[in-house]
């Protein structure tokens, strides 16, 4: 008997568990979280890598001097690309003038790229450009340069 | 306790439906609430079912033969340790088994998520309660019900077949089960992506990351399964093409090709529809594996259950599967083009695309050569089983181009790679394998097949020694660090790369253990106490077995028989020690067994098996001489300890490509912190 009164209890407070959002109102997230990547940020992600990629393989003597130098170009426009996306979606600062990438913007959006690993500013793991002086990714939290 | 669990199963049927309802109805209505209450519902799934498990090894711990399942998987005899392992003994028991793991695996899945990827979880949170329903459904509805009660209770038990009271019982089962269970959470992430639109990068990142846990437990528990039929007679050796392990196979030949094609979406956001149909293929496979299993419809060593009903029901689930992916996907075809196109048919992509097409070449012929008995019993009401010939036939040159690939692939730069770079990168490498090949036939290596493993292997094996090598160079010369403290971060700083590497050499390894199993030698010979066998192994060793007769003793309380046979052992003319190889007979089941003597070295196995005892109930009253003339079969089976190594590399390798990385203070951020990984570190971009 007190066997089954407990199991019957025991039923009732799953059962209660499982209602109990309905019934209070609490609710679980849906959308996505202010600190997960948008898609254009994957993207850049994405295409960094795959700047790395080219990297790797010219280095380790996969690629020749031509292809190498073609498809870094390639890869350095994607790159760009998504890195215009990814400013326009979070419009913290304006997006670049021109609206169709031509050679000279994207040597200089590069440079500027480069300029920041250069300083330590931009993530080396993540692609995210921090402000000057940052010693920490504000993204993902690695170190940005030696302190 | 055990009502109580009883209980539990019938509460967590509704609550899994209820949470099924209402996490589809909130995801489309944006309701918190109620994806809330799903969500809770997978957990109070899982804890329901935690109960059932107990219950029913708590049945069997405690003899409870009035239960059906108890009765015919268990007796008052059976060490303690079978019968907790009750629970996975039977159909019954282990589709509990499968819906316990299936739950913790949700419940896990959605914890992790309890924060991320909120916009896919209201679905994901339905798929993984549709899947936990119909097991429940079959578990109630299906007559096969875990707490059948008998009408009367038996005295004993038919006890547990003795070719399952091996303590692999206890290991390779539930690995394999995990590696099923866990890739429904894969298969939830890609409905889900459907039903919400959301395909861009982000559940293909946490899809890639639960399909590698899947895949590495279904690996080990394949490799498991193999150790088991190696040390238990009667099952082949260690593959034996039988149905079920076919089965095993299948969907991790397709988790492989999954693995490779999604760095192609990764990179290049290609194969979008080809990616989404092989979780869909893969997971099937997985249900698959478990109809095969349960339900008794081909004939296999592994079939110890027989209804037809649940067949039934296994297969309008897997129809169900395949029409929801077919319509999901061509809902979504808009959604899922690619984004680029294949550059060079020179290129990693291409040679990924090769992989895959190979992986599932494979499978399909597993498939059919599975299904073919089936088949030509429906065409011709003759059963016609197909065998290990055929399976090797076309497996082996299938099996051979995958190898290849797996160190073709690797030299080959992504998007392009030039046929200059190609012809000096494979240089080395081919050397080395035509070197090892030329070797082998000089030392009187004939078998073509073996020839080509090894050559390929070494092929392999160089490619991947090489990329180590340049990795660390160019690391160390770009950051300027030592070679040691390049090779580690090198190996820190992109995982998957090398984790992969890692799995590929154990690939190769495991290859090369099948490729020597050509050249296992045996005798095989009737003799008396006092007569010696004498076999020539493949390394060139001599080994001579002294049979000193046989004694007998009585196990488990007379359940079981054991005559074991004596041997002296020696290596060319050097005493090793003893060994013994043993029959059983299992009394409550009349059943007979053989225990193999296994002696292993890293380079040869000595197996010796006793195939026949003259008068074994003469042995049994104390008689020598003639009652003891036995049938001995002594093998030397070379390489075959490779295959665990293999097994303990690709662990090595799977655990590195899975270490999560540290500080991913950003959740998709799985993404980020993985996608960016450089592989060369961050200089290679400013150089």
């Amino acid at each position: 008997m007190i066997l089954t009164v407990g199991a019957v209890l025991f039923a009732c407070a799953v059962v209660l568990y499982v209602l109990q959002p309905l019934l209070t109102g609490t609710e679980a997230p849906l959308g996505r979280g202010w600190d997960e990547i948008t898609e254009a940020e994957a993207r850049t992600a994405a295409a960094l890598k795959a700047l790395r990629d080219v990297e790797y393989d010219y280095h380790t003597g996969k690629l020749d001097d031509r292809d190498y130098e073609s498809l870094r170009g390639e890869l350095t426009a994607e790159a760009v690309a998504a890195l215009r996306d990814e400013e326009a979606d979070a419009g913290d600062r304006p997006a670049l003038q021109t609206a169709t990438p031509d050679t000279e913007s994207i040597e200089r959006e590069i440079l500027r790229v480069r300029e920041q690993f250069r300083a330590g500013t931009a993530c080396g793991e993540c692609g995210h450009r921090n402000p000057d002086g940052s010693r920490f990714c504000a993204a993902c939290g690695r170190r940005v340069r030696a302190a | 306790m055990i009502q109580l669990g009883e209980l539990a199963l019938w509460v967590a049927l509704p609550i899994a439906l209820w949470g099924t309802v209402i996490a589809f109805v909130g995801g489309r209505n944006r309701r918190g609430d109620m994806v809330l209450s799903a969500e809770r519902a997978v957990y109070a799934v899982f804890l329901l079912t935690v109960l059932t498990s107990i219950a029913i090894s708590l049945a069997f711990v405690e003899d409870r033969f009035d239960f059906w399942y108890v009765a015919n998987y268990s007796n008052r005899e059976l060490p303690l340790f079978y019968k907790i392992s009750g629970l996975w003994a039977g159909q019954r028991g282990s589709l509990v088994f499968w819906v316990l793991w299936l739950s913790f695996f949700s419940s896990l899945a959605v914890w992790q998520n309890r924060d991320r990827n909120r916009e896919f979880m209201p679905y994901v949170t339905g798929t993984l309660l549709t899947v936990m329903s119909f097991f429940l459904i079959v578990l109630l509805f299906a007559d096969v019900y875990p707490f059948e009660k008998l009408p009367f209770t038996p005295q004993d038990g038919r006890g547990l077949n003795p070719q399952l009271q091996n303590y692999w019982m206890t290991i390779h089962p539930p690995t394999l089960y995990l590696g099923f269970t866990a890739f429904t959470v894969p298969f939830a992430f890609a409905v889900s992506a459907l039903l919400s639109g959301r395909l861009d990068a982000s559940w293909i990142q946490v899809t890639r990351r639960w399909t590698l846990v899947s895949w590495f437990f279904l690996g080990n528990g394949i490799l498991f399964g193999m150790r088991w039929a190696y040390e238990e007679l009667g099952w082949g050796g260690y593959w034996f093409w039988d149905p079920v392990e076919n089965a095993s196979l299948l969907p991790w030949l397709t988790a492989t090709a999954f693995l490779h094609s999604i760095q192609i979406q990764e990179k290049r956001g290609m194969l979008k529809v080809w990616n989404m149909s092989l979780v869909f293929l893969t997971f099937i496979m997985t249900i698959f594996a478990t109809f095969l299993t349960r339900s008794g419809l081909i004939e296999s060593v592994h079939t110890f259950a027989q209804e037809l009903r649940i067949a039934y029901i296994f297969l309008t689930f897997m129809g169900l599967l395949i029409a929801a992916g077919v319509v999901l996907i061509l809902w979504r075809k808009d959604d899922l083009k690619s984004d680029n196109q294949i550059q060079s048919f020179l290129s990693r992509e291409s040679a990924f695309l090769f992989n895959n097409l190979i992986l599932l070449g494979a499978a399909f012929t597993v498939i059919w050569g599975t299904l073919f008995p089936l088949i030509t019993e429906g065409l011709t009401g003759e059963k016609a089983n197909v065998g290990p010939p055929f399976f090797n036939r076309v497996n082996i040159p299938i099996g051979l181009i995958l190898l290849a690939l797996t160190g073709i692939g690797p030299v080959i730069a992504w998007r392009r790679a030039s046929k200059r770079n190609l012809v000096r990168n494979f240089l080395k490498p081919v050397a080395m394998g035509v070197g090892l090949v030329a070797v082998l036939v000089t030392i009187g290596t004939r078998d073509p097949w073996a020839l080509a493993t090894f050559g390929i292997g070494a092929f392999v094996m160089t490619v991947i020694v090489v990329e180590f090598w340049k990795g660390t160079r160019a690391r160390a010369r770009i950051e300027g660090e030592g070679l040691a403290r390049a090779f580690v971060h090198l190996i820190a700083r992109n995982r998957r790369r090398w984790g992969g590497y890692i799995v590929h050499a154990a690939i190769v390894v495991i290859f090369a253990a099948f490729a020597a199993s050509s050249f296992d030698t045996e005798v095989r010979d009737s003799i008396f106490p006092g007569d010696q066998l004498t076999v020539q192994s493949a390394f060139g060793h001599s080994y001579t077995l002294t049979y000193n007769g046989l004694s007998t003793s009585r196990g488990q309380g007379d359940w079981v028989i054991q005559w074991i046979a004596l041997f002296d052992v020696e290596r060319d003319g050097e005493r090793l020690g003893t060994m013994t190889a043993e029959r059983r007979f299992y009394t409550d089941s009349e059943t007979p067994s053989s225990e193999v003597g296994i002696r292993s070295t890293w380079y040869e196995d000595l197996y010796v098996i006793l195939a026949e005892v003259a008068d074994m109930s003469g042995v049994l009253g104390g008689q020598a001489g003639e009652a003891e003339r036995a049938v001995i079969e002594v093998q030397v089976n070379p390489l075959v300890s490779w295959i665990w190594y293999g097994g303990l590399i690709l662990t090595i390798g799977s655990l590195i490509a899975l270490w999560p990385t540290e500080g991913r203070a950003r959740s998709a951020g799985t993404a980020v912190g993985e996608a960016a990984e450089p592989a060369t570190g961050p200089a290679a971009v400013t150089t």
